[in-house]
């Protein structure tokens, strides 16, 4: 918490309180039995973490890019996986917030800060991750409304949650003719596949969306046709700083389990904790978590001030944390011995709940490729 | 009992002063007509006293859980006023203190044990102490 105004400091200390209290008691649980902890949730949205940078007008609580990094971090040492879910679910109302109208803002926004409905981000196809702006899912233009062809992949929150936020093709090839529509869970032609079974991120369902000539308003649409590439790409910086935090408050749970369990542990008539590797190691591990840190804070400025590198410092910021932050993780299992494979104990679930913060919202290639092409490009 | 100085005293003194009953070390309240049940923990369990309103209570930590802040809270509590109300404004004497220091000790170091054969050996030793 250095460098901390005392408002962050008191986000902070709400959303560790909140992380303690009603989120790490039940982590275990909702990643066994799978449970979407929506009571949970919503008592999160009570205290303002529904649409944290999303403007109070519509009931969110209008903070800026920093202090949603120290909540989102403060939360994830409750509950990685269900914080993730959270930070998706703020980048969505963020992104009707910031490129709706008035009239779809004040008839989304308000429903899904209060965490009433839910949301989730759908970009993703069977057919194109990586290579997003190749996606396919058509959106004709019939009248007053487009029909939806197609289908989604991996979407967190797939099938419980009530609002889509769907990037479709409405135009000509690539990026230029995707446009950005809302849809609602009950639309005729919306239907889901089946729940994924995951290594991880266990307390949301992940689920294929498809849709089979779905009939949507163009009153639905955000922004203008051909948009919506800009949207989805505007929302995931964002969205990328938010998986970094997650990553970065897994890393600092799992270093404070280590730093426990290397006192308490002997062996060879010792606590762990006087083996110089070991402490060297532990080290290296708060090291590279501040470094971490520091990136993803200082990238999180950089976009709230609007300055022309906070897209690269995003990316770079997501890939050099959910990087370290996974090998933080990992050797604070190993440093656990056999104990840290147990389901018993938390660590094991950090880094099985971020691993896949190198894959989504960007895989930690693509965060390269963006990198690169900003070097040499300019 | 505030945690600076454990006085557990003001909610007492203030009681005495206003000649109205006191609940203290309330850790359950219930509103009843022109009365208050409180249900106090006391060294030998929970007492309940009904008491006629007006009353002075005080809490004791079990008596709720206190709630989180919300984030818009937080942002509003640097915007309240902060009114500086001077102490002779209000006529009341803001020195000299009106409480003297005369000694700080620490207590004395434990001292030894006995271990007693019976249970006759024991009361007696206890009586013998003054202590029954």
């Amino acid at each position: 918490s250095t460098g901390l105004t005392e408002d962050q400091k008191e986000f902070q200390k709400v959303a560790l309180d909140f992380a303690a209290k009603e989120m790490a008691p039940y982590m275990a649980e909702w990643d066994e039995k799978e449970i979407f902890p929506v009571e949970t949730m919503r008592k999160a949205a009570q205290l303002g973490f529904g649409g944290i940078y999303v403007k109070p007008d519509v009931g969110g609580s209008g903070l800026s890019r920093l202090d949603t990094s120290i909540i989102f971090e403060a939360l994830s040492t409750g509950c990685t996986s269900t914080t993730a879910y959270m930070s998706i679910h703020n980048m969505c109302v963020w992104m009707i917030d910031t490129f709706g109208n008035e009239e779809q803002r004040r008839r989304f926004c308000p429903s899904l800060c209060s965490m009433e409905k839910f949301a989730s981000y759908c970009l993703t196809e069977p057919g194109s991750g990586s290579d997003a702006a190749s996606l396919l899912t058509s959106a004709q233009r019939k009248g007053d409304s487009y029909v939806l062809n197609g289908s989604k992949a991996f979407i967190s929150g797939g099938g419980d949650t009530d609002v889509y936020v769907v990037m479709c093709r409405t135009g000509g090839p690539g990026p230029k003719g995707i446009s950005c529509l809302v849809l609602e869970k009950g639309m005729p032609g919306l239907s889901f596949g089946k729940k994924e079974k995951k290594v991880g991120w266990n307390s949301q369902p992940t689920r294929a969306v498809i849709f089979e000539d779905c009939v949507v308003p163009v009153g639905n649409r955000l922004g203008a046709e051909g948009q919506g590439f800009n949207i989805a790409m505007q929302g995931l910086n964002g969205g990328r700083i938010n998986i970094a935090s997650c990553s970065l408050g897994a890393a600092h749970a799992s270093v404070l389990l280590a730093q426990g369990h290397l006192t308490v542990r002997k062996q060879f008539g010792e606590p762990l904790a006087n083996n110089q590797y070991l402490q060297f190691r532990l080290a290296e591990m708060a090291t590279r978590l501040v470094a971490a840190r520091l990136m993803v804070r200082n990238a999180a400025r950089a976009l709230q001030e609007g300055r022309e590198d906070a897209a690269v410092l995003c990316s770079m910021a997501k890939l050099f944390a959910t990087d370290e932050c996974f090998g933080i993780c990992n050797q604070a299992l190993q440093m656990h011995g056999g104990y840290g494979y147990l389901k018993d104990y938390a660590v094991q679930q950090f880094v099985r709940d971020i691993r896949v913060h190198q894959i989504l919202e960007g895989t930690n290639e693509v965060m390269r490729m963006l990198v690169a092409r900003n070097l040499l490009q300019g | 009992q505030a945690i600076d100085d454990d006085c557990n005293q003001t909610g007492q003194l203030l009681a005495a002063m206003l000649d109205w009953p006191q609940g203290t070390f309330a850790s359950r309240v219930q509103l009843e007509a022109g009365a208050v049940l409180v249900e106090r923990e006391v060294d030998g369990g929970l007492e309940t006293l009904r008491l006629r309103l007006p009353a002075v209570l005080t809490a004791d930590l079990r008596l709720n859980e206190p709630r989180y802040a919300t984030l818009p809270n937080i942002m509003k509590a640097k915007k309240k006023p902060l009114e500086v109300i001077p102490a002779a404004e209000l006529g009341v004497p803001a020195g000299p203190p009106r409480l003297k220091v005369l000694q700080v000790q620490e207590p004395p170091p434990r001292a030894g044990g006995e271990k007693v054969e019976s249970v006759e050996s024991l009361l007696g030793k206890l009586r013998h102490a003054g202590r029954i």
